[in-house]
C-alpha cells in the first residue's frame, strides 16, 4: 500500500458542478476527521495535563485514584506485557513460518490454520476477558493475575503477529528459498539462518503494533489481571493496567475525571509512540526493499 | 568432510523443528476452538437448564432478582445492533467520502500524512474514546435535548463512529488505490470529468473492497465493550428515540460478570457465545473469500 | 578430496549421466525422455530456444525441482560412483553439495559477504577456523578478494551485479563440487561483467565439469567442448542434438538446430 497515488487523475478533467460538489463534500469529510481527532487530543490535553507531574508516574493511587499517581499501574502494564510477548512473539512467529515453509498454500491444514487465526482476529475482546477468566484463572489455578491478564491478551494480539510475519515472509526475494537448497541447506538452517533474519524488520513491526493493542486493551483485562492497585511483587499479582484504571475512574469513581484525562493523555502518549515507530519503521524498511544500497 | 551421519543427524533436526513448527502453527490454529470450548462450558448450566429459550422471551434483563427472575436479553441485542448500525451508518459516508477525496482531489502529500495520521489513530484506545465521548459527546447531547441524560444510543453510536471511521478511510483508500490504472485511463480517454470517473468507474470497482471495510468495522463495532459502557447509560430497553439510554450486550458483561454467580454467569456466558458467533459470521466469511480469491486464478 | 583431474584425459568418462529423463509440471511435459551424459572436466553447453525445458533439466540435476509443488522427474541420474540422484530417497542435501548451482539472477543472502559463506561452510560440517582460509581461496579463485576483503561484514547485496555472481559462484565452489551447473548466468550482467564471469567459468575447465546453459551461441562457442540443442517439439522439450561442440555447432545434422544454429556461420 505504498506506492503514491498516480498523478494524472488528479489533474483530469475538471467540470461542471458536480465536480465542485464532490470536492467540497469529500473536503469537507476529511476537515470534519481530522478536526474530531484534534478535538480528542485537545480535550486530553487541557483536562489532564495540568496533573501531569514526576510523582504522578512514580507516586502510589490515592483516594481510589483522585489523588496520587499511576506508578504501581505503569509497572503492571509493562508485567503484563512481557507475560502476553513472551508466548505470544514465539506462538505467532512459529505458526507463520510453517504457514510460508512447511505446507502448501491453499492445503487443507494450511486453510484451517488461517481461518481459524482469523477467526481469533474477530474474537471481541470482553469474550477473551470471559475465556481468561475461565480458563487461565479458573481452570489452570492462576487466579486474577498479572500472569493470567498477559496470556489473555496473548491470544489477542496473536492474530496481527501472524499477519504481519506471513506478510514479511512473502515478500522476501523468491529466490533466497532456491538459493539455499542448492547449497545443501536444511529446511531448519534456511529458516533460521536466513529467512528469519531477513525477514525480521517485518517481524519487529508486527511487534509493535502488538504492543500497541496490548497496551490499549481493557475489556479481556477486566476479570483477568484485576484492579489491585499495589506495587505488583510478582506475576502472580493481581495488578490493574492504566487502561483498567481509566475505566474504573470514569465509571466508579465520583470526581474521577481530571485523573482519568492524565491517564488516559500518558496512555495516549504511548500508544502514538509506539505506533508511529510501527508506521516508521514499516515505511524505511519498504524503502530499503526497493533500494538495498542503505 | 561431510559424514553421512551429520546428515542424518541434521535431517532428523530438521524434522523435530518442522513439527515444533506445526506445533505452534496447531495452538495459534486451535486456539479460537479452545476458547469457544470454554464459552460453551461456562454456558452449559444455562444451556443444560433449558435457559436459552427465556433468553428470547423473557420481557425484562433483571437475573438478579430473588422473586421474579427474567433473563430477556432481546433488548440489550436490539441495542448491540442499533449503536452498530448507527456508528457504520455515520463512519461510512464520512469515511468513503474522506478516502476519495484524498484519492482524488488533495495533494498527494496530504494524502500521505493523513494515511500516517489514520494508521496512529486506529490504535486509539476504546477506552479513551468512550471516556472523551463522557466528558464531551455527553454533555454536548445534553445541552441539545435538555430533559435527557445524554447518556444514549446517539452517543453511543457516534463515539463508535468516530473508533471506526479510521478503518473505514484506510479500507477505503487502499481499494481505490487498487483499482487498475488501465480504467482510469479509459475514462480518461472517453472524456469522463472527474466526477463521473470516480462516481462510475472508480467507486463500482472499488465496491468490493469498500464492502469488506465496512464488514470488518460492523464486526468490529458490535463487539466493542469499553466505548460503549461508559456513554450508552446501560439501561436494558428498547429505545424509542436517539436521546434513549440502551445497554448493549458486551456492557452487559463488563459490568456484572464481576458479581455474577450461577445461573446468571452462565448467561452471561451464553451472551458472549451469541456475540462470539454474530463476528465470527461477519469475519469467517471475509476470510473465506479472501483465501478463495488467494488460492483461485493465481495470476492477475 | 577428489582427483578429478588425473583422469580428465579420458574423454570417455562420464561424471554425471541422464537416461531418459523427464519432467512435468503437472500435465505440462517441460522436457522429454532426455539421454544426455556431461564428461568428466569438460564444459557442456545447453543451448535452445526459450521455453524448451533447459532450466527445468538443469534443475532436475540436483533435485531442485523437488521445490516446485506438482513437479515429477522420472528417469535415471547417475554420478559416475554409482550415485543414483534420482533415488527417492538419496540424500538429496548431501548430493546438492557436490553438484553446485549457480543462477540468472545473482541470489546472494541479504547478509554479510562472510555469512554467505558460513552458513553453507558450517551446515556441511566445516570447523569454523577452516572457513576464513576456504573463503579467501575461493573467493581468489572468482578474482573478488581484492575487491571485498576489507568489507566482508558489509552485505553481499551492496555489491554490484557482476560482483554478486562473482559471489554466487565463489559461494557454489567453496563446497567443493564436483559439477557445476550454470543457468544462463550471464544474461542478467552487463557486457564486461559477463566476459568476467564467462572467464571463470572457462577455468574451471579440468577441475570441475561443468553444464551451462546459456543463449548466447558466441558464448556456447567460445567455452564449451560440448554442446546439446534443445527444442520444442510434438508439445515438449526434446534433446535433438548432442556432441561435441566443433562439430555440431558446425554442422549439425538435425534441421532444427541447423536453423537455430545458422547464426553461427556467417
Ligand atoms: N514452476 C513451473 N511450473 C509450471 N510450469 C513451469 C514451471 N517452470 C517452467 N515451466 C514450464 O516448463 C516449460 C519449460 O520451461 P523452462 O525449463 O524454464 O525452459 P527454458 O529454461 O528452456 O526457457 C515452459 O513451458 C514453462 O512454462
Ligand atoms: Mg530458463
Amino acid at each position: 500500500m505504498s506506492f503514491s497515488a498516480d498523478s494524472s487523475t488528479r489533474t483530469a478533467t475538471r467540470s461542471g458542478w458536480a465536480d465542485r460538489a464532490f470536492g467540497f463534500a469529500g473536503g469537507a469529510a476529511a476537515f470534519l476527521t481530522a478536526g474530531l481527532f484534534g478535538w480528542i487530543v485537545w480535550d486530553l490535553i487541557r483536562l489532564g495535563w495540568p496533573h501531569l507531574s514526576w510523582s504522578f508516574f512514580t507516586g502510589e493511587v490515592e483516594d481510589a485514584g483522585r489523588q496520587g499517581g499511576v506508578g504501581p499501574l505503569l509497572i503492571s502494564s509493562v508485567l503484563i506485557l512481557v507475560c502476553c510477548l513472551v508466548p505470544a512473539v514465539p506462538l505467532g512467529v512459529g505458526c507463520a513460518l510453517w504457514l510460508s515453509e512447511c505446507v502448501r498454500r491453499g492445503s487443507l491444514t494450511a486453510r484451517l490454520v488461517t481461518g481459524g487465526v482469523d477467526l481469533l482476529a474477530s474474537v471481541p475482546s470482553i469474550v477473551f476477558g470471559l475465556f481468561g477468566m475461565v480458563f487461565f484463572c479458573q481452570k489452570l489455578g492462576m487466579g486474577f493475575s498479572i500472569l493470567s491478564g498477559g496470556l489473555t491478551l496473548a491470544g489477542m494480539i496473536l492474530p496481527i503477529l501472524v499477519r504481519t510475519t506471513l506478510t514479511a515472509l512473502e515478500s522476501l526475494p523468491a529466490d533466497l528459498r532456491p538459493a539455499a537448497a542448492a547449497l545443501g541447506l536444511t529446511r531448519t538452517t534456511s529458516i533460521v539462518r536466513i529467512l528469519l533474519p531477513a525477514a525480521m524488520p517485518g517481524i519487529v513491526v508486527g511487534v509493535t503494533l502488538g504492543i500497541g493493542r496490548a497496551l490499549s486493551e481493557t475489556a479481556a483485562l477486566l476479570f483477568t489481571s484485576g484492579y489491585s492497585v499495589r506495587w505488583p511483587e510478582s506475576i502472580h499479582d493481581s495488578g490493574r493496567a492504566l487502561s483498567v484504571h481509566i475505566y474504573d475512574l470514569a465509571l466508579n469513581v465520583a470526581n474521577g475525571g481530571p485523573m482519568a484525562s492524565s491517564t488516559a493523555l500518558v496512555l495516549l502518549a504511548l500508544i502514538l509512540i509506539i505506533n508511529a515507530a510501527a508506521v516508521m519503521l514499516s515505511e524505511r524498511w519498504m524503502r530499503r526493499r526497493y533500494h538495498p544500497e542503505a | 568432510m561431510t559424514s553421512s551421519k551429520s546428515t542424518t543427524l541434521s535431517r532428523s533436526l530438521d524434522r523435530v523443528f518442522r513439527g515444533v513448527l506445526g506445533l505452534l502453527a496447531a495452538v495459534s490454529g486451535g486456539m479460537v476452538l479452545l476458547i469457544v470450548s470454554y464459552l460453551v462450558t461456562g454456558a452449559w448450566p444455562a444451556i443444560e437448564a433449558g435457559r436459552l429459550a427465556a433468553f428470547f422471551t423473557d420481557e425484562r434483563w433483571q437475573p438478579g432478582s430473588a422473586r421474579d427472575p427474567q433473563f430477556g436479553v432481546v433488548s440489550m441485542l436490539v441495542g448491540s445492533l442499533l449503536v452498530t448500525l448507527l456508528a457504520v451508518g455515520l463512519a461510512t459516508p464520512v469515511g468513503v467520502a474522506s478516502a476519495v477525496f484524498h484519492r482524488f482531489y488533495a495533494p498527494p502529500v496530504l494524502e500521505r500524512w493523513n494515511r500516517r495520521m489514520l494508521e496512529l489513530l486506529i490504535g486509539v484506545p476504546a477506552v479513551v474514546f468512550g471516556f472523551w465521548g463522557l466528558m464531551t459527546v455527553v454533555p454536548l447531547i445534553v445541552r441539545l435535548a435538555p430533559e435527557t441524560p445524554g447518556q444514549s444510543l446517539l452517543a453511543g453510536g457516534i463515539v463508535l463512529a468516530l473508533m471506526i471511521l479510521p478503518i473505514v478511510t484506510l479500507t477505503t483508500q487502499a481499494a481505490l488505490q487498487a483499482v487498475p490504472r488501465a480504467q482510469l485511463l479509459a475514462a480518461a480517454g472517453l472524456g469522463l470529468g472527474r466526477a463521473r470517473t470516480i462516481w462510475a468507474v472508480a467507486l463500482p470497482a472499488a465496491r468490493g473492497g469498500i464492502g469488506a471495510g465496512v464488514l470488518l468495522s460492523l464486526a468490529r463495532a458490535i463487539g466493542e465493550t469499553m466505548a460503549v459502557v461508559l456513554v450508552c447509560g446501560n439501561i436494558p430497553q428498547i429505545p424509542d428515540s436517539l436521546f434513549d439510554p440502551i445497554r448493549p450486550v458486551t456492557s452487559t458483561i463488563a459490568l456484572e460478570m464481576g458479581y455474577a454467580t450461577a445461573s446468571h454467569k452462565a448467561l452471561l456466558f451464553c451472551a458472549g457465545l451469541v456475540l462470539v458467533l454474530f463476528t465470527a459470521v461477519f469475519v469467517g466469511w471475509h476470510s473465506f473469500r479472501r483465501q478463495m480469491a488467494d488460492t483461485g486464478t493465481g495470476g492477475a | 578430496m577428489n582427483s578429478v583431474n588425473d583422469s580428465t584425459e579420458t574423454e570417455s568418462i562420464a561424471r554425471l549421466s541422464v537416461t531418459s529423463l523427464t519432467v512435468r509440471y503437472g500435465d505440462l511435459v517441460a522436457v522429454r525422455d532426455v539421454t544426455l551424459a556431461f564428461p568428466d572436466g569438460r564444459i557442456t553447453a545447453l543451448v535452445g530456444p526459450s521455453g524448451c525445458g533447459k532450466s527445468s533439466f538443469l534443475h532436475s540435476l540436483n533435485r531442485l525441482t523437488d521445490l516446485i509443488p506438482g513437479c515429477r522427474v522420472t528417469g535415471g541420474i547417475r554420478l559416475f560412483d554409482g550415485t543414483d540422484i534420482a533415488h527417492p530417497r538419496a540424500d538429496v542435501l548431501a548430493l546438492r553439495r557436490r553438484i553446485g548451482i549457480v543462477f540468472q539472477r545473482p541470489n546472494p543472502f541479504p547478509q554479510s559477504i562472510r555469512r554467505n559463506f558460513e552458513i553453507p561452510l558450517r551446515e556441511h560440517g566445516w570447523h569454523r577456523r577452516d572457513i576464513p582460509d576456504k573463503m579467501e581461496t575461493v573467493l581468489r579463485q572468482v578474482g573478488l578478494w581484492k575487491e571485498v576483503s576489507d568489507r566482508l561484514h558489509k552485505s553481499a547485496v551492496a555489491l554490484s551485479g557482476g560482483q554478486q555472481q562473482r559471489l554466487c559462484l565463489a559461494r557454489a565452489l567453496a563446497l567443493d563440487p564436483e559439477v557445476i551447473l550454470f543457468d544462463e548466468p550471464c544474461s542478467a550482467l552487463d557486457p564486461i561483467a559477463s566476459g568476467v564471469v564467462e572467464d571463470l567459468i572457462h577455468s574451471l575447465r579440468d577441475r570441475l565439469t561443468v553444464a551451462i546453459v546459456t543463449h548466447n551461441l558466441a558464448q556456447a562457442r567460445r567455452i564449451a567442448d560440448h554442446v546439446a540443442v534443445f527444442w520444442h517439439r510434438d508439445g515438449a522439450g526434446q534433446l535433438i542434438e548432442s556432441g561435441p561442440a566443433g562439430r555440431v555447432l558446425a554442422a549439425p545434422s538435425d534441421p532444427d538446430a541447423m536453423s537455430y544454429l545458422g547464426g553461427m556461420r556467417g
